[in-house]
């Protein structure tokens, strides 16, 4: 097990940069700046995926694929901050999240409603709600949390 | 985990899943349960020593502060299944 510091300083820089770019940055872009050669810096991924397992790397690759709150892989849950739409929401719970990644600033998430297809739309700002449309927008668990329902949390 | 246009828009999705009828939750509840004090320091260089193990305490004590107490939300075993 690597220094906690090690896995922090991944983690952050993971982070920063999917909010900096609205891409996860490869673990052999990260190697050098944290000191590492890039094959430890691989292994250091792992180790930061397994400390926080509400995120995961597309099986069987080294490729991040989610990092909540924010995913690396498109979904419909495009979220605009500043009039520029590069990030997607892990999923439409998470999407409530992004808004502690920009603070001071207002982060519009869009979804087409998986039943009709026609618009949702959620404008947050510093964790208050300023819009939404329709005004009947409800969040919905499919399966429930926990390893007891077996199935993926992100569904 | 998703968003719908309403709790009707929800059942018609053609994976919505009968035990699912648990699984909703209100737009200011659910935003208020991804905004526990973790949340807030999602930037910080120490978030995933310091605090994003206090995530899944916050989570439980929001969700019983909303009447969240079956297992579908707490991740508990069910007790049929016990």
């Amino acid at each position: 097990m690597t220094d906690p510091q090690l896995r922090d300083a991944m983690f952050h820089r993971i982070m920063r940069g999917l909010v900096d770019t609205g891409r996860a940055p490869h673990y052999a872009e990260l190697a050098r700046p944290l000191g590492l050669s890039v094959e430890n810096a691989r292994l250091l991924l792992h180790e930061v995926m397994q400390a926080y397992p509400i995120g995961w790397l597309h099986p069987e690759t080294d490729y991040i694929a989610s990092f909540p709150p924010l995913n690396n892989l498109p979904t419909q849950y495009r979220v605009t901050v500043g009039g520029r739409q590069i990030w997607f929401a892990q999923c439409g719970f998470e999407a409530t999240s992004v808004t502690w990644l920009f603070p001071s600033q207002t982060v519009r998430i869009d979804a087409p409603c998986l039943d009709c297809g026609d618009p949702v739309t959620l404008e947050m700002r510093d964790g208050s709600i300023t819009r939404v449309e329709p005004a009947g927008v409800i969040g919905h668990l499919n399966f429930g949390f926990g390893p007891s329902r077996g199935r993926p949390a992100f569904l | 985990m998703n968003l719908f246009r309403s709790e009707e828009h929800a059942r018609r999705w053609p994976a919505f899943l009968p035990r699912s009828e648990e699984g909703f939750i209100a737009l200011p509840d659910l935003v208020g349960f991804f905004a526990t004090e973790s949340r807030h320091h999602m930037l910080e260089p120490d978030y995933l020593s310091a605090w994003y193990p206090r995530r899944a305490a916050e989570r439980r004590a929001y969700l019983e502060r909303i009447g969240k107490t079956a297992p579908f939300w707490l991740g508990t075993p069910d007790e049929a299944r016990r």
